[in-house]
């Protein structure tokens, strides 16, 4: 059964997002990466880039597929972790714990169209 | 899911935790609950356990089932024996491939074909209907027989610990066997689809599997699901259907010849008729041979190629991806992935894997077949433009029983070397370091090389006498009734020395020629090869030569010297058999029960259906009589034309009495080399019984002229007057010293065995009747231990058994008497070193002080001539050389 923290914000593509204040930090979730088994690649744009809610900011990719990270909510990179690009395994060893991009949110609105925990966990019963 | 089909070990995968997926019509594992990182690991470091029960497996059966099958596969079918395998294609019309295949040879009647599961259907459809033109039958055999494969540098050791017997199959690539594992009968093949460089694949019945299967996971070998078994193919550069075969990503088919392994699995053999594809395929091959050469102008039949790629830039390279060379379009991605490794500590045989992972970006690339290794080229990962480089291979599998990732840009390590311009002190530093080696070499260690002897001193001082820089070459003259004429002055005393030196050989050997200018052993077989090809060929000489064939040898895991193998000196010299495409070779069959004995009814039986032109005796790792007389009987008999060589090299300086006298049982040539048991110096020798005025003396005089011109100029002449000392003090003291080095050997071999080590051989004969005892020491321990014997004053030479894979896989340490019963050791001594090496061994004891201790009472060389008288000429000697 796949971690689901219930302070989290949930995507329905498997991201999740952290919130404190107007920052924000961006991973995958805990089962997103026990379905794309050992992450092999990660790849995150640099700090001062924007996205909008939705877009493509980033690929993580396991040995067998690619899968493309959308922004959860709109907002501009203020820093990308480094570390979970050079060792993607820290993904998998805790999804919650490595963090991909920090963010500033730019409209705390789009929140409410977030899932919650109890509706991320609905949503990927087994 | 439900409407895939299961394999008879589905319900382990799902108790296993396999995330199970659609592979070819199966529900299969990707990866089990570790994933595919720890299980690739795993193959490569211990043993990995893959269920390819999916594979189609087909019996092929009949009159006609070669000939089917070398109608509808690309290889040689005539080249399988029973008990052996191999890589092949399934093409079509156009060169290309239906599938690709492996076809096993467990039984004398019938063949077994290993299909892709995705291409089961397909194949079964198609060759059911050309098999009806043959004489033979086609069975689908896939429910019925399960099939496992373990791979990886521990699988042997899971298998052996599974069986009921010692050897699973011969150590070589593509061997098979039938064996009892788990109390069940398994078809065994030393075949694989990982690179590993051990690692077999079990056929044996579904019922059989699952419990084989649990055993096989009991006893440490990691289930690895689809994932990984990709990423272990892709690494080790092996070719997946429908990936580097099949269709390409532009629509077209790809050519055979694309893939690497072509060049070993389409076989132009004149038995294979006219088979499917063959124009094609030839066509290719053309092209093949002209890209190989670097010749890239006309290559429109292979204008791309398979060829692995490491990545310089970011992401990982996926099938598709489209390849450029500054910016031109030229082919695409076939397999990509990232791979795991561990990282290496040490350098060469001392290299040590860390637990450390690293992982690499790699693929496999259809592209333009002018590339070459180290060429730059441009992935397209997601509309960028990534760099990359074509490599020459991902992994080597050349050092079992690991296969090792090879590292694009890691540096090879080489050791530091003075090249300073400081020659004075270099000079000096020569001679101090060559002092000690010496010192070391002479007074501190125990020597159980057994291809090495120490020479006497009257032996050492002669052979830097002033004919030492000098040259004498000569020839028999025909105009002068064979007087030696020479070609340069001042070499009237090494004319005597020669002279001499031939007749005390004859009179050793007990023969009437002698030819002694060859410089090695290695040298003397080379010259008789080459004669015997001269001599073959003698009535003809406008046109080609042929080459030897049959030649029966001792295959070199059974022992056979290098010296009479393909890749050593038979290598110019023997034929291919066109049947076969493999060398003209037969090996001497062994005996069940003592792998270092020969088989002599099998070898009758062998003598009889292959009629050899050459039979090589002698073997470097020997512990018995070579059976000459046997064979001469048998030779005689079956009435063969052949002849009878004994490469003597490791028993020279035994013949005799207490061993073996060669020319009296029936060998025609003796060759070997003099520093082994003989006494030295580092030379070769070739001897023969062949009279003048007998058709075979043509024979003898080919040899001589095959030395000399032929393989020498200058001979070596200051070695040529220590060997004449070295064989007057063989010719004197040789009753004493055979006889003691024989004795010795067998004291020795028990005194090992009674100290706990695990001697090898015949424990009835006391393991050996010759200088050589080995011990076994643990499979591939062989190298370390003989450094750490080496870090104990106690030199030997590590040595692969009959059953292990190589040097580097070696398990079993060869060591010889003849150099210390020379310098007097007897029965006591050899059981003193027999405890100090089972101390080193058995109980990790610091031995060098008293190894050195032991070595240091037997400094005086025995079996020469040391009386004051002699001691005085010899100090003469050493004052002239002052």
């Amino acid at each position: 059964m796949a971690k689901v923290l219930d302070e989290l914000y949930y995507t329905e593509d498997h991201e999740w997002l952290r919130v404190d204040g107007n920052v924000g930090f961006v991973g995958i979730t805990d089962f997103a990466q026990g379905h794309l088994g050992d992450i092999a690649y990660i790849e995150l744009p640099d700090a001062g880039s924007r996205f909008a809610a939705g877009e493509v900011f980033g690929v993580v990719e396991s040995i067998k597929t690619a899968s493309d990270l959308l922004m959860p909510v709109s907002g501009t990179v203020a820093e990308k972790n480094d570390s979970a690009e050079q060792s993607p395994e820290k993904v998998n060893a805790d999804a919650y714990d490595s963090w991909l991009i920090k963010i500033e949110l730019e409209d705390m609105g789009e929140l409410d169209k977030l899932l919650r925990a109890d509706a991320y966990t609905e949503l990927t019963k087994e | 899911m439900e409407n895939l089909k299961k394999t008879v070990l589905y319900d382990e995968h799902v108790r296993l935790g396999g995330k199970m997926v659609d592979f070819g019509g199966y529900n299969m594992p990707v990866n089990y609950s570790d994933g595919i990182v720890s299980e690739h690991l795993a193959a490569r470091r211990s043993a990995g356990l893959f269920d390819i029960s999916h594979m189609g497996r087909f019996v092929v059966y009949g009159p006609q089932a070669a000939e089917f099958l070398q109608h509808v596969l690309t290889n040689n079918v005539n080249a399988l024996d029973v008990g052996e395998s191999q890589y092949t294609l399934v093409p079509t019309e156009t060169g290309g491939a239906l599938d690709d295949a492996y076809l096993y040879r467990f039984f004398e009647d019938n063949y077994l074909l290993v299909v892709n599961a995705a291409n089961a259907e397909k194949d079964i459809a198609y060759l059911s209907d050309v098999i009806g033109g043959f004489d033979a039958r086609l069975e689908d055999r896939s429910e019925e027989i399960g099939m496992i494969s373990i791979q990886g540098p521990e699988s042997k050791g899971i298998l052996l610990s599974l069986a009921d017997s010692p050897i699973l199959t011969e150590p070589l690539r593509n061997a098979l066997n039938v064996v009892m594992l788990n109390g069940v009968e398994v078809w065994v093949a030393k075949t694989g689809y990982t690179g590993e460089a051990i690692g077999y694949e079990l056929f044996m019945n579904a019922e059989d599997t699952p419990p084989m299967w649990r055993e096989l996971v009991e006893r440490g070998a990691k289930p690895v699901g689809l994932g990984a078994r990709d990423t272990l193919r892709l690494e080790a550069g092996l070719p997946l259907y429908g990936h580097e075969l099949g269709m390409d990503a532009d629509g077209k088919e790809i050519p055979v010849y694309a893939i690497p392994m072509a060049k070993f699995a389409v076989s132009f053999a004149e038995t294979k008729g006219d088979f499917v594809g063959r124009a094609a395929l030839s066509r290719q091959h053309e092209a093949f041979e002209r890209i190989f050469t670097r010749h890239f102008d006309d290559i429109s039949d292979l204008p791309r190629m398979v060829k692995p790629f490491a990545m310089l830039g970011k992401g990982i390279p996926r099938a598709g991806c489209r390849i450029t060379r500054n910016g031109d379009d030229i082919g695409f991605v076939t397999s990509g992935s990232m791979v795991p490794y561990y990282k290496t500590a040490g350098a060469g045989l001392a290299t040590e894997f860390t637990d450390e992972v690293d992982r690499r970006f790699i693929g496999l690339a259809l592209v333009s077949s002018d590339l070459l290794p180290d060429d730059r080229i441009e992935i397209d990962i997601r509309g960028r433009a990534e760099g990359g480089v074509i490599v020459e291979w991902h992994l080597r599998s050349d050092a079992p029983p690991y296969s090792r990732a090879i590292i694009y840009g890691k540096d090879k390590d080489v050791e530091e070397v003075d090249i300073s311009a400081d020659y004075k002190s270099k000079a000096l530093n020569l001679i101090r370091e060559g002092i000690s080696n010496h010192l070391w070499r002479q007074t501190e260690c125990i020597n159980l090389i057994p291809s090495e002897q120490s020479h006497s001193r009257a032996s050492s001082l002669l052979s830097i006498l002033d004919p030492s820089f000098r040259y004498a070459e000569h020839k028999k003259m025909k105009s002068f009734y064979d007087f030696d004429v020479f070609y340069y002055h001042g070499t009237k005393f090494i004319h005597r020395v020669e002279q001499l030196l031939s007749e005390e050989m004859k009179k050793y050997f007990g023969c009437g020629e002698a030819e002694i200018r060859a410089t090695s052993g290695q040298m003397a077989n080379t010259a008789v090869f080459s004669a015997l090809m001269d001599f073959k060929n003698r009535a003809d000489r406008k046109t080609e030569a042929a080459r030897l064939g049959y030649v029966l040898n001792n295959h070199i895991i059974r022992g056979g010297h290098l010296s009479a193998q393909p890749m050593g000196a038979l290598h110019d010299y023997i034929a291919v058999d066109p049947l076969t495409e493999k060398p003209a070779l037969v090996n001497f069959p062994v005996c069940a029960d003592n792998p270092y004995k020969v088989d002599i009814e099998e070898t009758a039986k062998l003598i009889e259906q292959y009629r050899p032109e050459l039979i090589i005796l002698g073997k470097s790792m020997v512990l018995h009589k070579e059976p000459v007389s046997e064979v001469r009987r048998i030779v005689d008999e079956l009435d063969v034309e052949t002849v009878i060589m004994y490469d003597m090299a490791h028993v020279l300086g035994l013949t005799g009495k207490y061993f073996q006298e060669p020319f009296a049982e029936g060998a025609e040539i003796v060759t070997g080399s003099t520093h082994k048991t003989f006494f030295g110096t580092q030379r070769g020798v070739i001897a023969s019984n062949y009279k003048e005025g007998e058709t075979k003396y043509d024979l003898w005089e080919a040899i001589e002229n095959r030395v000399f011109p032929g393989s020498v100029s200058n001979h070596h002449l200051g070695t040529l007057v220590g060997l004449l000392m070295a064989t007057y003090e063989m010719n004197c003291f040789k009753d004493e010293y055979q006889k003691n080095v024989i004795e010795n050997a067998k004291s020795f071999a028990k005194a090992l065995a009674d100290a706990g080590l695990d001697v090898a051989g015949d424990p009835a004969i006391s393991y050996t009747e010759t200088h050589q005892v080995i011990v076994r020491v643990g499979y591939s321990a062989g190298a370390e231990i003989a450094e750490k014997l080496e870090e104990n004053n106690i030199i030997v030479n590590y040595q692969a058994t009959p059953d292990e894979e190589g040097f580097t896989a070696s398990g079993a340490l060869r060591l010889g008497v003849s150099e210390m019963t020379r310098f007097g050791f007897g029965k006591d001594e050899f059981g003193q070193a027999a405890k100090l090496i089972a101390d080193l061994l058995l109980r990790g004891k610091d031995i060098a002080a008293e190894v050195a201790a032991l070595r240091s009472g037997f400094t005086d060389m025995k079996y020469c001539f040391n009386d004051d008288e002699a001691v005085h000429e010899i100090d003469r000697l050493a004052d002239v050389l002052a």
